[in-house]
């Protein structure tokens, strides 16, 4: 079987069939949205106009009513998977750019959605207590739950705006004039549409056949439609660039429905309503309201955001054949990965060390090249255990060495031991034979120790230097290399070459560093 | 990079991820599933005629059961979602169209557990005492529903961790289904049961209304399943860590202990066995009746059990280092494939990144250099916050930290290569050291290769 090549070429349906399942899953995600929002703004009005009245009686109604939002919240978050899913297919360029421009605000939504729906549990919960609990939490509750569907709608007209992206990503989250305007009118819009869906839901669920329930939810129905006409009418000026044939005909078939809903609702019926006929004529146009609106929505969207998805996949597909010479090399740098692993002295020596000190540890590895102060040579070391892994722990500061607590102390303690075998890192020092003369000693005294100290213990001087010196009571180095660093310093650190004395100080000073090793 | 690249300040990605994620587990695996199949259980008693008691019980916990499952379980369930689109879209994007199908059936499953939920709460008191075996179909639906989903979910998260070749080897089955699939499900499944399980000999020991002997009763069956759950958590948490390749499962210290306490090395080991010592006893004083030992043994059980949900989703994440999703794509979310083009020719990133943050830096060095560690490092490292990588390079030289960005991922092997040209590396490193080096005095600057 041909491998998978680029994971976003791979498409699970034909785009025509994404569309359908998109305007069918976003439909039954919006409608248990718009009841929800609409259940907990009516049910937090009533209670409003409850509390100021002498009598509560309605309150055990108002309850019944926020009750049901517990159901409507849960089927609305848990069907909002679905088009997120296959937004996510069909419109990637869009959404990931515009959530990706809207970022923390995009974040905020998981917070205030459990805030708004404990609060609001809360609300329904302590509804027949003392008043100012529930004002509360309903007011907070509502007040998160309101700036959800702010947000939603924020990126939404972002995503389906792929011209204003520049612009905003440069002024964050300060939209252009064309942007505001239709941003407000959709969110008012939803918020609208939330007040008609909800009131008409309760109109049929909790409302029972009370006259004075049904009047009360009756006029919010008729004024959620008479604001839906109000602020519909402009919103549809701010997508007048990309207006076609279905959108126009999705907007007049619900428009119609809508006025012939309002005219079913008018006043001079409501006051003498008949719930039957009433009743069915809700259920017959209210579908048609929210099939027409959300028809004109994905019309809207498709027009703009399928064009931008072709470009990118068919960019994607001239990317893909391009990176096809390099898949071999991909696999076998994955494969070789696969086979190290990280569990012993030899592999760590040899894929974290090495690349500076070298195979054979003389700091000549193919990274050293690139770093100003050479990397020591190990191979000439004889230092005590922990001092050395202190070094590699903590690393040497003002020089190339970095830090390696990523490997824990057993993985340490392997590394060490591997060094130690192949290097003798934690051999006797070797010290000369030789009897050290005088002038050696006051160099020593005088100058060396400035910065090493007389015990070989860095002066508090030579601490203030990066790096500072090596602490020679627990640190040495064979006498070779050691004088090699007498005489020509260690390039790139404060240690300047002494190569101007005499060859018998400069050896005396070798015997001196290494007798300092306690 | 098509999409923008955003990363959580001070807080970083992976702990923004992990919050949520952490939170989701413990909610939907130890309230939504674990407790609620203890609530059905002992409605089942009741409708057995083994004592109303049972049913009271249930009914008790039932209420929170579902408020927190719905209002903080599935919101945090979607937050992964939103938080994964933001922080890695082209990782989240590349799953999601391979990945469809069996989310879009999830969703379903998802869908119809709520609705399983839903009609159990609300229907409860209607069905309880007329059609109580009506209502432990229900109950039991609601079981099979949620069982079904997490086979779903298991198999979409396991695949990362998919041992060899994925996703070259080509076959949807072999990602999927892979060897830590089963062992992940029944880890996963064991671990909700017994954490519910923990919850409710909480609530028995300090909410309980019935007598002492109707409370015994609920202690020792709430104690002898969560034994039992534990038992199966171990055995099957030994399995799953057994398949998952030693290349990975060798940082597990490491990414839970950090820096610092990795040179423990026993510390986690101790840690671990303290915290299951403290759940078997909870639950060992539950199956005696201890209710004194019980409470006193709960908050700090919770807590520890806590500790290990977290500690096991960290190891999960962290060990697939230094990949996204091995094989294809690395942890920064760059194709490996695109990473090896750019590596022998030496392309630069910065042309392909749509999307760099304009406002950060003004000047175009530095906007350059922080758009390339953005794209490059971001995704661990912070500058100022967790695992800050001015920290971590603070008193380097310049040529020193350009020598580290070099050899990145042989250094440290859960690093990701760096991506892009020599000339953008430099220019990233150059970023780097002064970021590093603020307050710091004038350091030896690069001179170019040091023969």
């Amino acid at each position: 079987m041909e491998p998978w090549k680029d994971l976003f070429l791979a498409l699970p349906l034909p785009e025509i069939w994404l569309r359908i399942l998109l305007f069918v899953t976003f439909g039954l995600h919006l409608l248990f949205v718009l009841l929800m929002l609409g259940t907990a703004m009516l049910g937090f009005v009533f209670f409003l106009r409850d509390c100021c009245a002498a009598d509560r009686t309605d309150m055990g109604w108002n309850q019944r009513m926020v009750k049901s939002h517990l159901g409507l919240k849960s089927l609305a978050v848990v069907l909002g998977v679905g088009p997120l899913l296959i937004i996510q297919v069909i419109y990637s360029l869009g959404f990931f750019t515009a959530t990706g421009l809207y970022a923390f605000t995009w974040l905020a939504v998981i917070p205030l959605l459990i805030l708004a729906f404990l609060a609001i549990e809360l609300f329904e919960h302590k509804m027949l207590s003392r008043p100012w609990l529930p004002f509360l939490s309903g007011a907070i509750g509502l007040g998160a739950l309101l700036t959800v569907p702010a947000i939603f709608t924020g990126a939404l007209s972002l995503m389906e705006r792929p011209g204003e992206w520049t612009a905003f990503a440069a002024k964050a989250l300060s939209p252009t004039s064309v942007y505001l305007p239709h941003w407000i009118l959709r969110y008012l819009h939803v918020l609208g549409a939330a007040v008609v869906f909800g009131a008409a839901f309760h109109l049929f669920f909790t409302a029972g056949q009370a006259p004075d329930k049904r009047a009360r939810l009756h006029a919010w129905l008729f004024g959620g439609i008479l604001f839906q006409v109000a602020v519909g009418a402009p919103l549809l000026f701010t997508v007048a660039d990309v207006f076609n044939w279905p959108v126009l005909t999705s907007v007049t078939l619900g428009t119609i429905a809508a006025m012939a809903m309002a005219w079913t609702l008018r006043p001079a019926t409501a006051q003498t309503p008949a719930p039957a006929r009433t009743g069915r004529a809700l259920l017959v146009l209210l579908p048609l309201v929210f099939v027409s609106m959300l028809a004109a929505r994905q019309s809207l969207q498709d027009a703009t955001l399928m064009t931008l998805h072709k470009e990118a996949r068919a960019e994607l597909t001239r990317e893909s054949a391009d990176l096809d010479r390099f898949r071999e090399s991909a696999l076998k740098t994955f494969r070789l990965k696969l086979a190290t692993v990280y569990d012993n002295g030899t592999t760590i020596y040899e894929k974290s060390c090495q690349p500076c000190h070298g195979v054979g540890g003389l700091g000549d590895g193919p990274a050293a090249k690139r770093l100003l102060i050479r990397p020591e040579d190990l191979a000439a070391v004889r230092a005590d255990r922990d001092y050395v892994r202190s070094m590699i722990l903590t690393g040497v500061p003002g020089s190339g060495m970095p830090y390696f607590t990523v490997f824990d102390k057993d993985k340490i303690d392997s590394l060490l031991d591997r060094m130690d075998k192949s290097f003798s890192l934690f051999g006797p020092t070797t010290v000369p034979r030789r009897e050290v003369g005088e002038p050696a000693r006051d160099i020593w005294k005088n100058t060396c120790a400035t910065c090493h100290g007389l015990t070989g213990r860095p002066s508090e001087f030579g601490l203030t230097l990066q790096p500072a010196p090596p602490d020679l009571g627990r640190f040495s180095l064979e006498p070779e290399r050691s004088l090699q660093i007498i005489t020509d310093g260690y390039p790139g650190t404060v240690m300047q070459p002494y190569r101007a004395l005499p060859e018998s100080v400069r050896l005396d000073l070798v015997s001196i560093a290494a007798n300092l090793r306690r | 990079m098509t999409f923008p690249l955003i990363h959580v300040p001070v807080l970083g990605d992976g702990m923004t991820i992990a919050l949520n994620a952490v939170l989701h587990v413990l909610i939907s695996h130890g309230v939504a599933i674990g407790m609620t199949i203890l609530i059905v259980l002992f409605q089942n008693l009741a409708a057995t005629g083994h004592g109303r008691f049972w049913g009271e019980t249930a009914r008790a916990l039932l209420k929170p059961v579902v408020v927190i499952t719905t209002s903080v379980g599935a919101v945090t369930g979607v937050g992964i979602w939103f938080i994964t689109g933001i922080l890695a879209p082209e990782g989240i994007g590349s799953l999601i169209h391979l990945f469809f199908w069996p989310w879009f059936i999830e969703w379903w499953a998802f869908t119809t557990e709520v609705v399983f939920l839903l009609i159990y709460y609300f229907l409860w008191d209607r069905l309880a005492e007329r059609r109580p075996r009506l209502l432990m179909a229900v109950g039991w639906g609601y079981v099979a529903v949620a069982l079904s989903s997490a086979v779903l979910i298991s198999g979409i998260l396991g695949f990362m961790l998919t041992p060899d070749g994925w996703p070259q080897g080509g076959t949807f089955t072999q990602a999927y289904f892979n060897p830590t699939f089963v062992p992940q499900f029944m880890l996963r499944i064991f671990a909700g049961i017994a954490l519910g399980a923990l919850l409710i000999l909480g609530w028995t020991g300090w909410r309980f209304r019935g007598s002492a002997d109707e409370r015994g009763r609920v202690f020792r069956a709430t104690g002898l399943v969560m034994l039992a759950a534990m038992a199966g958590t171990a055995l099957f948490a030994w399995i799953y860590f057994s398949r998952i390749p030693g290349t990975y499962l060798t940082h597990w210290k490491f990414s839970v202990a950090t820096s610092v306490w990795s040179q423990t090395p026993n510390l986690l080991p101790v840690l671990n066995g303290a915290a299951v010592a403290c759940l078997a006893l909870a639950a060992v004083a539950g199956l005696l009746k201890r209710r004194g030992a019980a409470m006193i043994l709960f908050l700090p059980a919770l807590i520890l059990s806590v500790g290990l949900v977290a500690e096991f989703e960290r190891v999960r994440e962290f060990v697939r280092g230094p990949y996204l999703l091995p094989g294809y794509m690395y942890a920064n979310q760059s194709r490996m494939v695109r990473h090896e083009a750019s590596k022998a020719e030496d392309r630069p990133l910065l042309a392909t990144l749509d999307w760099v943050n304009e406002t950060t830096d003004k000047a175009p060095a530095a906007r350059a250099g922080r758009a390339l560690f953005d794209a490059n490092c971001g995704v661990c490292h912070t500058i100022g916050g967790i695992n800050d990588i001015t920290v971590r390079l603070r008193g380097r030289t310049l040529e020193s930290v350009n020598a580290m960005t070099a050899i990145t991922e042989s250094m440290v092997p859960f690093m990701t290569p760096f991506n892009g040209s020599e000339e953008e590396r430099l220019t990233m490193s150059t970023y780097l050291y002064s970021m590093a080096n603020k307050d710091t005095l004038p350091r030896p600057q690069l001179q170019g290769e040091v023969k």
